[in-house]
This record gives C-alpha cells, structure tokens and sequence, in this order.
C-alpha cells in the first residue's frame, strides 16, 4: 500500500511538490531561524567563555576581588598541582590555564631606537603543547587574518587594528615591555607571526597572543597562570551543571583564611552574561514558539490546499464505492509523507543554513560602524541537536492535522449530489 | 474600485475563522517588529538621555590637549577659558590620583566640577553643603568597587601641578545612581574650586559642559564637541543591535506572508467558478485580478487591527511599566538602563504599517498571476487549473 | 678633645645648630666623589620575600650606573641615570631603553621605591628651607630632627623630617609628608659602619606607610669610596657591554 501512496505521490505533482516545497520552505525557516536567533544572542555568551571566563573559572581568592586592576601579582601559583586535582575531580571539564596582562609594544627602527609604541593586552593560551584545544576554542584558524599561528617559542600574534596602528606585518620584531609578576620592569623581544581579527573592535585593537610558557617566562610567573578556565566536554554550558562543579570546589577550599586560595566561578556568575543567559532561555523560547504557531498554521493551510484541491478525485472516488474512511486513511498516510519528506528537506536545508552562519557567518561589521564593544561584528548562527526536531515534529505534525482538518470535508458529502457535482 | 475593496472585504468575512488566524500568523510578525524596534528605540531614547543629563549636556567644550580617551593627555590637557567665553558652560577639571581603602591601592580620575551647575545630574549641591573637610562623590559601581559606603573616610593621594605629593583624608558625602559607565567607574567627583586648590590651576578646567543655550564660537587651544558627535558611539552600539534584529522578524514577516500566498493562491484555484461567474458578467480579468490583490492585502490590515487588539495593551504596558534588565551594562561600557520603557514613533509604526501592507500585496499579486492565464469558460467548469 | 666635647654640646643645645651645617656635614660624610657599592635588595611581596643583588657605580649624584646581578632573572639588566635621562638595558631583549613619563612612576624591581624617587638627585639644602625641631634618641644614638620645607615649587615632597645621628652625621630615619602633613613615605637607616673617615648605614628600609606591607630593605655589602671609575661606565654604550 505504501508504494501506492508513493506511485501516487510520485505521479501526481500538485499532490506532493507543492505541499512538499511548502512544508520545506516552513521547516526551513523554522529550523534557520531558531538556529539564528540561538546562535545571535548566544555567540556575545560563547565568545566571552571562549576569550575569557570559560564556563567556570579558578582564580585566586584576591584576584576575583581586584579583577578589574588585572592583577598578575595575584596569580594563581603551583598549577601542575592544580590542574592535576581539577582534572581528577573534574572530568567532565576540559582545563585551560591561561594568563591575562597589560604592557606595551615598542617598535624599533634599524638601530634599535623606539620608533612606535601602543598599549596591548596580552593573552598567553597553551598554544605549542599540542595537547589542548585552545587554537579551535579561540577560533584561531577562522580568525587569522595574515601569516600564521604561532608555532614556536617567541612567536605572537597580534589584532589587526593593533597591527594596522603600529603599522606591523608578519615577521616583524616588536618587544613587550611590563612588569613581571613580582613588579620588575621587563621587556623580552616577539617576532610577529600574524595578525587576528575577531570582529569585536576592544580586542582587535589592543590583543596579542602568546604561547603560555612564553608569558610566564616574561612575567616571570613560573607554573602560574592569571586563571584557570573550565569548558564542559559536553560543548555546551549548563548552568546548574556549573553552579554545581562551582560550589563542589570552592567547599573544597573554603575555611582557609589565605587570600591566595583558589577559586571557582561559574559563567552566569559574571551578572552581564548571567543576564544574557536568562534572555536566551526566556527570549528563543518565545520566539520559538511563536514560530511553531505560525507554521503551524502556515502547514494547515497547506494541508487544507492540498485536501481541499483532490475535491473532485475524492468526489469520484467516493462514487466509485470507496469508504469514506478509507479515502480519509490513505490521505492522513500521504500527508505523512509529503510531511516528512517535506520536513526532512527543510530541516536539512535549515541545518545547512545553521551550520554556514556558524561557520561562516555573516560580517555586519561594515553597517557597523563606531564602538561597537559588546556586539560581534559577524552574525552567526548554532546549530544544537534539537533543531532537527524543532522544525521536523511541527512539520510533520501540521501538515497531518491540517490534512485531518481539512479532510473532514470528505465525511459531509453526500454520495446523491456527487454525480451533480461531477458534471460540472 | 470601492467595489472592489467591498468585495475582498465580504470574501474574507465569509471565511470566518480560517481568515482569522491567517491574519494573526501576519500579526505575530507586525507587533513583534513595533515591539522590538520600540524597545530598542526606547533604549535608546533613555541611553541619549542619561549620556545628556549626566555627562555630554548639549557639547562639551575641551581643551585641545585633553583626550578623555588618553589617560596620559590628562598631565597637561588643561587651562584657562577667557572669562567672557564662559557663559553657559560648566567647567570640570580632570587630574589623577590614588586613593587607599583599606590599604588597597586604587588608581582613580579625579573630577572637580562645579559646584553650583545645574547642567548635568551629578548631584555637586552634595559637595556644596557637606561640613566634611574633603567631601567627595562616587558612583554607586565605583562605591562598590572600593569598598565604601557613604560617612566613610578615605585616603586621597595625588599630586599638584609641580609633581609635589599631597594626601587628604577625603569623605565620601553621597553615592549616586547612575546608568552612565562613563561618569561612575575609577572616578571620584568634588568641587572645582577644592580640586583647583589642591592641583594648583587655579582657575583652570579640562572641559566644559555647555547647556542648552550655549552658542559655540571659536576659541583658539579649545575645540567644541557637540552633542550629536559625543552621541555618535552610543546611537551607534545601540544600532547595531537593530541590524541584528533585523533578520529576525523579516524571517517571520516571510513566514507570515507565505501563509497570504499559500491561501491567495488556494483560493483561486477553489473560486475558479467564481472567477469564471466574474468574467462572464462583464469584469475584466484585470479587474479580478485587482480583487484578489485587495483580499490580500486586506489580510494585512486585519492582521494590524489584529495585532492592534492584543499589541495595544503589550505596547502600552511597555511604556508605562518598562521592562527591567536585571543587571547594567557598566561592565561592557554601554549605558543601559535597569527598566527599558519601550518608545513607539509614528514613524515606525507606519512604517511598519506601510511594510505589511505593501508585502502583502505584492505577494498576493504573485498568487494571482494565473488568473491572467486562464481560460473563461473552463474556470466556469472548475476545471482552468 | 674630651672635654672640648663636653663642653661643645652645652654649647650647641643652647644655641640651637645651624640645620644648614648639620646638612652639610652629612653630605661631607656620605656624598664621596666617586662610590662602588654592592648591595641587595629585598623586596617584601604580598606572598613572597625576593632579594635582589647588585652593583652600582656612581660619580657625584648626576651620574650613575647599575648592574643586577642576581637572581639569574634580573641578572645582566643594567640602568643608567645622567642627570635627567634613565636608560634601562635588558639583555633578553637586547634593547635599551629610555624610562620617561609615566614609566618612571613604576616601582623599581616591585620594591615600594618608583623610578622617579631614585631619580632625585638635588641637594636638599638647595630644594628646601631647614629648620632642628629638636633632639631624639633613635637606637640608642643622640639625633636632631630636621624639619625640611620646599623652598621651589618642583619637589615630590613638600616636607621632610630627618633624624641626623649628632656624632657620626648619618641620617637614621626619615620621613617624606604629603602638602597637607600627611606621612607618605618612612626610611629607616641602621648598620651604621665605618667605611674609611666615612660613616655609612649598611641597611636601610624604606616603606610607602600607605600601603600594607613591609617594604623594602636595601643592604651595602661592600661599599668603596673615592676610587676611579672608567668614564665609558656613564656611557649609553656601556648598558650593552
């Protein structure tokens, strides 16, 4: 019986492209979008735990209290051993100690005398290890803009306006001057090896990158590190799943009156993106279900169109002694059918759609113009497995309720006016 | 052409429910627009406000060697206005300095502003009337940052025009509320006079704020930023948002108006006969096309009466109760009040009013293009399609 | 010579010392020509204790050059002060350069002493009025407590007070104060030794009272007076030697 629906389907056109297209078209939308508007509000989320507070962060007892000074002399010191303890504790995170510090770049001429200076921010990630995953976390190859990605020791890379403004391309030699740890005044020479562009103007202006062992020999942070961040290997933050890790380690470490003793936050601890965490879930919640009302009716009316269209094939074949309920049955099965196949093809299209903003996304930076601090300059969309649910059941189900709908027409005929009917 | 409007108006009444939720599909996509755009718009409108009455006032006259942007122009970006160019203008002096709560070390930007302005919000009576040998003023950000609370003494290091050090123990006399970052975090408000005093520039300011009837005129080492300009990075972050949005809601007017295509374009195939009847008496097919056209965009009409029924109550309720942000945007450097309450202009609504109805009527004029295609007499059986 | 003492410090109590002598007494003792000193510095962290050796070469107080030595981090870094102009060597950059602005508020080495404090070089007799507020025993040594005010207008300090050791004319304590009175800064002088006809304090902390901590000790190991140093150590050339 199923290769009849097919046969049927396959041969008649208006019977499967058109509501096929439409359910794909809806499907499509719904599954783009709800991606989109996931991936737009949570990318400002994603990439500040990407750049700087993971999912949970360990930082010293004193360093969360001077944070916005970025402290370095507040380190967290001994982080084999720390690391160590998070990783057994912890498994279900990755852990990344990374090392945030301000200083300024000099610029020589030929003899060696400044020729150009500007404020940076360094970032130091393990990047030469090999052993994490810190390049991808931080987008590295998508970001790069020029040259390459470090690949030894005395390697950084810098922002593209940084670079731009101290006018530095690939291969050039710039020294660092700051203050170590211990406050000393050091300067230590970098060859750049390319310039990044993240598309958020605060960064690209003032970043450089540097291999983890590179910093703390500059800064003269032996097995320290600014903070250590979390990222759950689940690829996703969960909120209670972090609040929980949280409250697990710092139980762990409290009691101590030392103001150097770690501790843990979580993402949402930080009230901005606790923030835009709360308008995530209330917001695509709202839009995503305003849109599942709206293809809904959207697949009813094709659901309608496609019933109420067979008006006459149904009028002969009720006259040719079908049940009605059989006529009724056979058509609920096509509109599985077409439902799935049109949803099937939506949500594939739609995934693809999720899947290139994610990837690719798209640079809004040139309507962008000025400070644009918070906003990412590139739209993007994400993809999370339940999108190929979200589009698909609507679909699927609408277009089968619309056809029920639409069907019970076929019960109010009566068999004496077919044949006037017909005549027409 | 009446006719014609009376007809789709009488088609669509007839279909009763299904007429119905198609327009409430299109009006999801019309209150979400006015909705988010008032918002935004609302933000914004607030975010200029609080950026005029705080900090930007209607200009700010600066010293040409002071760059608020660059903490090292502060040294010597400042002087003395001639007298008979002050008028209407507020002056500030910017200087650094140190202060020490509880042994912590706390680099901060000095404000001394004038005491007696009534230009900006900061609230300088405070610094007036305090008995308090140095009385000084913080934002509540920059209060919490350093640990203090109104009555607490603090230590206040800074230097004076010839680098010779000075401290006070200064008194915190009154904490302000403020959304604007820039006039709160790492600053510290007191007179202009007492800053003049322990600086040494006597008489002199970093910039001025003018008000409202301030007329700038050329000043030679002084340059007038107006308001617009000082407001440019502020309308700007706050539009980007809007571009954002964007996509958002186009995809669901896009969504809303398959459902006007898919039902235009269902009902000509159902109403064959009834085109068919229309011809045969006389119509042209132009005239049949024009009024299904009209039923068309006559679904978005209804679907802004619709939008109208359940938005108007939402949209009032946003602008009298706002919507509250439960955290400020002090860290990201964006102003942003705590309560957003939604600002709907005429401009936007009919815009948004004029972007409906001409969408849908194009569309529905898609989904009659086979009418000009087809057959009289066959339409009058039902079987043109 | 005894008894011309005992009878000299009557004598001077009664009169009340001219400041002015007493400050140039002690630049007799402690401003030598030339000076080679090797010393270390211990920096008392927030979580750590640090010493930090060197060797510093000077000639009047115009010029002079340091060497760190230890530990291996600082070692080779050297610093050179003509007059105005500070130039710092770094070897793991290989680079010189010049510390001007607000580089020269930072802390030398994370000690409680900025670039600008070492900077100093005037004579205090030339920046500021003197005036003996009065006699004090420090350590068991008879002081008189100078009172110093600025008499230009471009000095961090604007008041002074030194405790000058009445026999050996050595500063045992002193304390820098805001305009407004406020005490900013303390130094405290002890191991006084004999170097030659000099007397010299081998230990001396020194401690910005505003913020927590203890400070920092400087301590003279060895301590050469009057000898000649090679002109091409006051030379920019000689930072990359």
């Amino acid at each position: 019986m199923i290769k009849f629906i097919f046969t049927g389907l396959l041969r008649d056109k208006s019977r499967s492209l058109l509501p096929i297209l439409v359910i794909m078209i809806g499907v499509f939308l719904t599954v783009g979008m709800t991606g989109y508007i996931r991936g737009f509000i949570e990318d400002f989320v994603d990439q500040n735990a990407r750049l700087q507070t993971g999912h949970v962060n360990v930082v010293t007892k004193a360093y969360a209290q001077n944070e916005s000074l970025m402290p370095i002399d507040l380190a967290l010191l001994g982080i084999d051993t720390l690391m160590k303890k998070l990783e057994t504790d912890f498994p279900g995170y990755t852990w990344s100690p990374r090392i945030n510090f301000g200083g300024m770049l000099d610029v020589p001429d030929e003899s060696g005398e400044s020729k150009k200076q500007g404020p940076v921010m360094g970032m130091a990630v393990d990047l030469l290890s090999g052993k994490t995953d810190e390049i991808n976390r931080l987008n590295l190859h998508t970001a790069l803009a020029e040259g390459h990605i470090p690949e030894a020791s005395g390697e950084v890379i810098i922002g593209e306006e940084l670079a731009r403004k101290l006018d530095l391309h690939p291969g050039d030699k710039v020294t660092f001057i700051g203050s170590t740890m211990e406050g000393s005044l050091t300067f230590r020479n970098f060859t750049v090896s390319g310039t990044i562009r993240y598309g958020v103007r605060q960064m690209d202006n003032v970043i450089m990158l540097l291999d983890l062992k590179d910093a703390q020999a500059l800064l003269d942070m032996e097995n320290g590190a600014t903070q250590i961040l979390g990222y759950s290997k689940q690829g996703v933050y969960f909120d209670e799943e972090a609040a929980r890790t949280r409250d697990a380690f710092n139980k762990k470490y409290a009691g101590s009156g030392d103001q150097f003793i770690p501790v843990m936050r979580s993402l949402s601890d930080e009230p901005t993106l606790g923030y835009y965490l709360t308008y995530i879930n209330s917001f695509s919640g709202l839009m995503i279900f305003i849109l599942i009302v709206i293809m809904s009716i959207v697949l009813w009316n094709a659901g309608l169109l496609g019933g109420l269209r067979r008006y006459n094939e149904f009028g002969i074949r009720l006259a040719m002694g079908e049940e009605k309920g059989h006529v009724y049955k056979m058509l609920l099965y096509e509109a599985l059918f077409t439902g799935i196949i049109g949803s099937v093809f939506g949500t594939l299209l739609g995934v693809a759609l999720t899947l290139f903003l994610q990837y690719k996304g798209i640079d809004i930076s040139g309507m962008v113009q000025g400070g644009a601090m918070i906003m990412p300059n590139i739209i993007r969309a994400k993809f999370s497995p339940d999108l190929l649910s979200v589009g698909f059941i609507p679909g699927v189900a609408a277009m089968v309720i619309g056809t029920m709908l639409s069907g019970i027409a076929i019960f109010k005929r009566e068999t004496a006016k077919l044949i006037k009917e017909l005549e027409i | 052409m009446i006719l014609v409007w009376k007809l789709a108006y009488k088609n669509l009444i007839r279909a009763g429910l299904k007429t119905w939720l198609n327009a409430l599909a299109l009006s999801f996509a019309f209150v979400l627009i006015i909705f988010y755009n008032g918002m935004i718009d609302g933000w914004n409108m607030e975010a200029r406000q609080d950026a005029v009455e705080w900090d930007y006032g209607y200009g700010h006259l600066r010293n040409a060697g002071y760059d608020p942007a660059d903490p090292f122009s502060i040294q010597d970006g400042h002087g003395i206005l001639p007298e008979p160019f002050r008028k209407d203008l507020t002056p500030v002096l910017v200087w650094q300095g140190t202060i020490y709560p509880q042994g912590r070390m706390m680099p901060v930007l000095i404000k001394g502003i004038e005491v007696n302005q009534e230009t900006v919000k900061i609230p300088s009576e405070i610094l007036k009337t305090s008995t308090a040998g140095y009385p000084v003023l913080l934002g509540r950000k920059m209060a919490e940052s350093a640990g203090l609370k109104k009555g607490d003494p603090v230590l206040l290091r800074w230097r004076d025009k010839n680098g010779t050090f000075d401290a006070v123990e200064a008194t915190v006399v009154g904490i302000f509320e403020t959304n604007v970052p820039f006039v709160d975090g790492g600053q510290l408000w007191m007179s202009l006079k007492t800053l003049q005093e322990m600086t040494g520039l006597h008489d002199e300011a970093s910039f001025y704020i003018a008000n409202e009837a301030y007329v700038p005129e050329p000043i030679d080492g002084w340059t007038f930023i107006d308001q617009e300009t000082l407001l440019k990075p502020v309308t700007d972050l706050i539009n980007a948002k809007k571009y954002g949005a964007a996509i958002m809601y186009l995809l669901l007017l896009a969504i809303g108006l398959l459902v006007i295509f898919d039902t235009q374009a269902f009902a000509i195939f159902r109403r064959q006969k009834e085109i068919g009847t229309h011809i045969a008496m006389g119509m042209t097919k132009g005239e049949v096309i024009r009024m299904f056209t009209a039923e068309g965009a006559m679904y978005s009409i209804f679907a802004i009466v619709l939008g109208g029924l359940y938005g108007t109550p939402l949209f009032i309720y946003l602008a009298k109760n706002g919507i509250s942000f439960p955290v400020s945007g002090d860290t990201m450097g964006i102003i942003i009040a705590p309560t957003i309450y939604s600002v709907y202009s005429a401009a936007l609504i009919v815009k948004t009013f004029l972007l409906l109805v001409i969408s849908a009527t194009l569309v529905s004029l898609l989904a009659t293009r086979k009418i000009a295609t087809m057959n009289p007499v066959e339409a009058l059986k039902g079987k043109a399609l | 010579m005894k008894l011309f003492i005992l009878l000299l410090v009557p004598f001077l109590w009664a009169q009340s010392p001219d400041p002015y002598v007493i400050l140039d007494r002690v630049d007799q003792n402690m401003l030598s020509t030339t000076k080679i000193l090797e010393g270390k510095m211990i920096v008392y962290g927030k979580r750590n204790t640090r010493t930090i050796t060197f060797r510093s070469y000077s000639e009047g107080i115009d010029k002079s050059f340091t060497e760190y030595l230890s530990p291996a981090r600082e070692a080779g870094t050297k610093m050179l002060k003509l007059k105005d102009n500070l130039w710092i060597y770094s070897p793991a950059a290989d680079r010189t350069i010049q510390i001007s602005g607000h580089m020269l508020k930072q802390s030398v080495m994370g000690s409680d002493m900025s670039y600008e404090d070492m900077m100093e070089d005037r004579k205090l007799k030339d920046v500021y009025y003197a005036t003996v507020k009065g006699e004090e025993t420090v350590d068991g040594h008879a002081c008189w407590i100078l009172e110093l005010n600025a008499k230009v207008k471009e000095v961090a300090y604007e008041k002074m007070k030194i405790w000058v050791d009445q026999q050996r004319y050595v500063p045992l304590r002193e304390e820098l104060y805001a305009k407004s009175g406020q005490l900013l800064k303390r130094a405290v002088f002890s191991d006084v030794q004999r170097f030659g006809s000099r007397w010299y304090p081998t230990k001396i902390n020194y401690r910005d009272v505003l913020k927590k901590g203890k400070g920092t000790d400087f301590i003279v190991t060895r301590l050469k007076l009057d000898v000649i140093i090679d002109p091409y150590m006051f030379t920019k050339a000689a930072l990359r030697r």
